[in-house]
């Protein structure tokens, strides 16, 4: 797909993307200014606060009534463990639709699609409700469990996701499991031995999308958690900003910046997996 | 994989039999800056009467809709804080209790708190703090306190450089609420009185002659060049945290900040509009108790006994720094000068409307007022139109 | 065999939501389970198997709030009316009342030995102490079996097999006790603190034949009318309740003049809005996508990493920050314009600007997203292509244009048009940023320039006539849905073609 680069080619792209960078960074730097702001100020006037302090990182770690760190893990575990299931259930489904003709397939495609369209904001009392009733004879997946929540993130699973997934299966040539079946494998061994490992670039990328997806969400998780110990990063960072006119953006920047770094390190963790396998060993003809 | 199942059946079984049943325990609803000061009055009642006390921290905002998706399933709290502005919706959707109080109790409270949680004759809520916004200056640029409006705006003129990024004065726009006491101060109103002393929601007042002589001040604020456009909360707050701004309308939560920052500041009262008082918003903030509590005689005694003490409510203030509604813990802060300057700037004041139509009011006021800063609008136009509008929206004519 | 497991627990569970009366579940667990064990055990279902669990969670979570949604659509929930008739009633009948002169007692709480059941002494100011007890009460004297006169006075003051509690335990059950009440004659009584008991009326009375609350004081009847109960000179009492109101909220959303003025203006900007976003993001992010594959180019990772970070910190803040940029006389923006070109922009200030301002927001806050779908799904073109147009003497610019673009197209369209979707929709981003203003002048209604369908809808719902408005809301959610819905459809099928193509390589 590319060409050996020139040099001034080289030079060129490097500071064009150099030049992106400055762009997609440049909010955050001040957002790490405002976090050793001691004056709460979210727009300073200058990048470099005027009495610099880490009062607001120290906070985050020592307050109590705000437990910070547990906050980041429930995050990490929720996002995690929902991103897991939805790469396991949207792989599922990918395949399905891939591989199987069906009555009502490019039907049932489509009709996933729009239906993850729906506005989403006044689901928040139907599934209070219904996780509620869930909850009074099953507690250990009701309100303000973890298991609970993770369980109505899975509802989106089937949604865009699949269609990435589909898009990219579509592109795996058949005649790697045509030759599997013939030697006696079943289609779930035929899945999860071949398709599976070539398709791990897709995956990650799923993987990722639904973790940050996940980490950020904050509507559902807040209806759903009730207690500060079981609260979500997303969930947690909203009691500084909205107390009535009290927005503690010290501490509120400090908290972005250490929350982001868990995607950060996850992402640069996966892009292992973002090449791709298709070029190496594929069966021609 | 049988064990697997075995053990999944078991953790089940225990899961369900461990039902959660509620036992005498009170919730209460607050948010981040009353939680500490509750958590140690909630420590107190458990000790004295062995039932557990938990402070729950939602964000300010969501309290009044979490509890009306919750409250109804038996799910939601027994107490929560709010302003007194909310009892209007409350009471229509049915989720408050009415408070049941001995009289030397209430004798205790500012009575204009008291009224301002008090709706058809019966009070909601108990009142721990009133607000309102004043003038706050920067002492090191503005020594003394303008007695005058006029005074201001020549002070401010003086010292208002944007090539050096330095203000004179500044009311953070668009913002209704920190704009009324101009309005007020000619006679403007937002809704006019029945004779039976509630508000009448189609006897809107924001197209009066006061509220249109008040806009027009905003409006001579802009063309004399002192207020600018796009001058919102985090702006106004941030220059004068920066000794870049000399005065401002704020109320006592931009406090904690100011002396964070170390600036050297005073609390006035807004100074006279040609002669007439500006008054200010009061809104009163307080306890409530969910009529879908099971527990209300506990809510009652948690809120008389051991919220309605000195200590506590000192406690509350510290954090918030909004002078208390319960009158002996206002005595103690008697020689606070930004206490008093509030509580003086409160006394002047209207208490904020709490009927269920006044947040229809704030989109289209905000509009016009941003209209005429940004100067596409005429204030007067600006204020008909909106005062048309919400009529509209009301379904008065 | 793990079916059998399942098929035994569902079944145990089935059981166990009977005997709570949690009938509706109870059905919807059996359904579910029947449908389970034909789709695993039959041959012909082999899609289902893979797509059930993903459909299950679909359904639960997705399907059945939006289901939900539209039954409410068709009510008036909202401020006012966000109980149940029922629970209305039991709230309006239970206000007792304490008239000025009510009868007051002390008492004693007394718990059965041996059981749970709480029974009061009760001391009225004259006549013997009352015995209560399961809703009855019993007026006791010294003699009376069953009851002791202890300490010698004359009166009453313990019960055989009942243990008097101490202020401790009263408290500990506080919750039950101040719930019991009994009746006495007329009146009620019940607990009105830790020391004394009073006599209450009601107030109001239901009559579930005629269908009316009746005021005991005053005689009123009050009849349901639109969620309120109203009396004939039309005064309401509250709370008012949920009730069914048809297509009124449809209706309302098509003729309200508010709503169809200037429903052309922002419909027209949304769909600008949505399209010149998903344009711009996916231009970077495919852009970025394409170059950091390069083999050829060092630190890939690394510049892949720090471009991901926009999308790592929460929205929130960040949009805030962009919003203090934008400031007029203060923000960053127009400090470096300023400085360079002596101009400054109104960013915030002006309708055309403050459109300008969102895209730009929304491009910063939406390349990543474009670009990590662009990486992933460049992995899946085939290099042979890539190698066969090569020899062919294609350049690089033709490769792309003519290979890769259209085989990404085919893989993404339907993302590309969801991302449009979604930014039809995007409320929080605009809400933020903007709030919708700058308003503009002499406008009927409040929608600022800046509005998109769905912002300027909810803000009716939920700044009209007294409060929010979760039915009107809901309508708006469902017609706002076939808008998208309908142009998402046609896109779809436009894409069809494409599809095509990607199942012949």
């Amino acid at each position: 797909m590319y060409r050996r680069p020139t040099l001034v080619g080289t030079i060129v792209r490097h500071l064009i993307i150099w030049i992106t960078i400055v762009f997609a960074l440049f909010p955050v730097v001040w957002i790490l200014s405002a976090s050793f702001n001691p004056t709460n100020t979210l727009v300073g006037q200058r990048l470099v606060p005027r009495n610099p302090t880490v009062g607001h990182y120290q906070e985050l770690f020592t307050n109590p009534q705000h437990p910070f760190p547990i906050w980041i893990l429930n995050s990490i575990k929720v996002s995690g463990l929902t991103a897991l299931f939805v790469v396991c259930l949207t792989a599922l489904g990918a395949y399905a639709f891939s591989r199987f003709r069906f009555r009502g397939r490019r039907g049932g495609l489509m009709a996933l699609l729009l239906v993850q369209m729906f506005p989403q904001m006044l689901a928040m009392v139907a599934i209070y409700l219904l996780l509620l009733r869930l909850g009074g004879f099953l507690p250990a997946i009701g309100l303000n469990t973890h298991t609970g929540l993770i369980m109505v993130y899975l509802g989106g699973a089937l949604g865009f996701n699949t269609w990435l997934m589909k898009g990219y299966f579509d592109t795996i040539p058949r005649s790697l499991e045509e030759s599997a079946l013939i030697d006696g494998a079943t289609h779930f061994q035929a899945f999860t031995r071949i398709i599976l490992p070539l398709a791990r670039p897709i995956l990650a990328v799923v993987f990722i999308l639904q973790f940050i997806a996940t980490y950020s969400e904050y509507l559902l998780a807040s209806v759903l958690l009730t207690g500060a110990q079981r609260y979500t990063l997303a969930v947690g960072l909203r009691l500084f900003i909205t107390g009535q006119y009290t927005t503690r953006w010290g501490v509120f920047a400090a908290a972005s910046i250490v929350g982001a770094l868990p995607i950060v390190l996850i992402f640069y963790l996966l892009q292992n997996q973002l090449i791709s396998g298709l070029t190496r060993g594929a069966v021609k003809g | 994989m049988q064990k697997l199942g075995i053990l999944v059946l078991a953790v089940l079984l225990v899961g369900v039999l461990g039902l959660a049943s509620e036992p005498g325990k009170l919730i209460v609803w607050c948010d981040e800056t009353r939680a500490p000061a509750l958590a140690e009055a909630a420590q107190k009642f458990t000790a004295a009467y062995g039932v557990p006390v938990e402070v729950q921290e939602v964000p300010f905002g969501d309290i009044r809709g979490n509890l009306a998706v919750t409250a109804p399933t038996g799910e939601g709290p027994d107490v929560i804080i709010g302003p007194h502005d909310w009892i209007g919706e409350l009471i229509y959707n049915g989720l408050l209790e009415p408070l049941v109080l001995p009289a030397d109790l209430l004798a205790q409270f500012d009575p204009a708190s008291l009224e301002a949680f008090s709706w058809a004759g019966e009070l909601y809520g108990l009142p721990y703090a009133t607000e309102c916004v004043a003038l706050i200056y920067n002492k090191d640029l503005v020594p003394e306190p303008p007695a005058t409006f006029e005074e201001l705006i020549e002070i401010a003129k003086v010292l208002t450089d944007p090539e050096k990024g330095q203000y004179g004065f500044l009311i953070q726009q668009p913002d209704p609420y920190h704009t009324f006491p101009l309005h007020s101060a000619y006679g403007g109103y937002v809704f006019g009185a029945t004779p039976e002393g509630t508000l009448d929601p189609c006897d809107i007042g924001l197209d009066n002659e006061g509220s249109i002589k008040g806009a027009m001040l905003l409006d001579r604020l802009v063309k004399e060049g002192i207020e600018f456009a796009g001058a919102d909360y985090q702006t106004v707050t941030g220059l004068f945290n920066e000794g870049l701004l000399a005065m401002f309308i704020g109320g006592p939560w931009t406090l904690p900040d100011i002396q964070a920052a170390g600036i050297n500041y005073g609390v006035a009262k807004i100074p006279p509009i040609e002669g007439n008082i500006p008054r200010p918003f009061v809104g009163v903030q307080g306890f409530m108790i969910s009529a879908f509590s099971e527990n209300r005689l506990l809510a009652h005694m948690f809120l008389k006994d051991f919220l309605a003490t000195k200590e506590v409510m000192l406690a509350i203030y510290e954090r918030g720094q909004r002078p208390p509604a319960y009158l002996p813990a206002l005595a103690e802060l008697a020689d606070n000068p930004d206490i008093q300057a509030f509580a003086a700037s409160a006394a002047d004041g209207i208490p904020m409307p709490k009927i269920p139509e006044m947040g229809s009011v704030w989109g289209a006021w905000s509009d016009a007022l941003e209209l005429i800063v940004s100067q596409k609008l005429g204030p007067e136009e600006a204020m008909k139109n909106a005062a048309e509008q919400i009529r509209t929206l009301l379904g008065c004519k | 065999m793990a079916l059998g497991l399942l098929d035994a627990l569902g079944i145990w569970t089935f059981c166990s939501l009977l005997l709570r009366g949690e009938y509706w579940m109870a059905v919807g667990l059996a359904v579910a389970l029947a449908l389970i064990n034909w789709i695993y055990l039959s041959k012909r279902t082999y899609p289902l198997k893979y797509l059930f669990p993903g459909l299950f969670f679909l359904v639960l979570f997705v399907l059945y709030p939006i289901g939900y949604n539209i039954y409410i659509a068709f009510t008036n929930y909202g401020t006012g009316h966000i109980l149940s008739k029922e629970q209305a009633i039991a709230q309006i009948e239970s206000r007792l009342y304490l008239p000025p002169d009510a009868e007051t007692f002390d008492y004693v709480v007394f718990q059965e030995e041996g059981g749970t059941g709480f029974a009061f002494l009760l001391y009225p100011k004259e006549g013997p102490a009352l015995f209560a007890r399961e809703g009855e009460v019993v007026p006791v004297a010294p003699g009376v079996p069953g009851f002791l006169d202890q300490d010698g006075d004359g009166v009453v003051d313990g019960a055989e097999g009942y243990r008097r509690l101490g202020l401790p335990e009263v408290v500990q059950n506080l919750s039950t006790l101040q719930a019991m009440e009994f009746p006495y004659g007329e009146k009620i009584l019940r607990m009105t603190s830790l020391q004394e008991f009073a006599a209450f009326e009601r107030r109001y009375r239901y009559d579930p034949e005629k269908d009316v609350m009746v005021d005991l004081l005053s005689g009123t009847g009050y009849r349901p009318v639109e969620g309120f109960f109203t009396s004939p000179e039309g005064e309401a009492l509250l709370p008012g309740f949920t009730i069914f109101v048809g297509g009124r909220n449809f209706f309302a959303l098509v003729t309200n003049p508010q709503i169809s003025g200037p429903f052309f203006r922002v419909f027209a900007w949304t769909f600008a809005y949505a399209f010149f976003s998903v344009i711009l993001t996916f231009a970077l992010g495919l852009f970025l996508a394409y170059h950091l594959n390069n083999p050829y180019l060092r630190f890939r990772k690394t510049y892949r990493m720090l471009l991901i970070v926009p999308y790592a910190i929460p929205a929130f803040i960040s949009v805030l920050m962009w919003r203090g940029f934008f400031n007029p006389e203060v923000g960053v923006f127009n400090q470096i314009l300023y400085s360079l070109f002596g101009i400054k922009i109104p960013w915030l200030q002006d309708p055309f600007w403050a459109k300008v301002a969102l895209l730009l927001n929304n491009l910063w806050l939406g390349f990543p997203y474009m670009m990590i779908i662009s990486l992933g799904a460049l992995q899946s073109i085939p290099e042979e292509l890539h190698e066969a147009a090569q020899i062919d003497g294609a350049s690089t610019w033709q490769r792309f244009w003519r290979i890769t673009f259209p085989l990404l197209l085919v893989s993404l369209a339907p993302l590309l048009i969801g991302s449009f979707a979604f930014n039809f929709n995007n409320f929080t981003n605009i809400y933020l940023l903007t709030e919708g203003r700058p308003p503009i002048p002499g406008a009927q209604t409040p929608a600022g320039s800046t509005d998109i369908l769905i912002s300027y809808t909810y803000r009716l719902a939920f700044e009209g006539q007294r409060g929010n408005q979760y039915g009107l809301a809901s309508a708006v959610s469902i017609l706002i849905f076939f808008i998208i819905g309908t142009i998402s459809w046609i896109n779809f099928r436009f894409t069809r073609a494409l599809e095509e193509v990607s199942e012949n390589v």
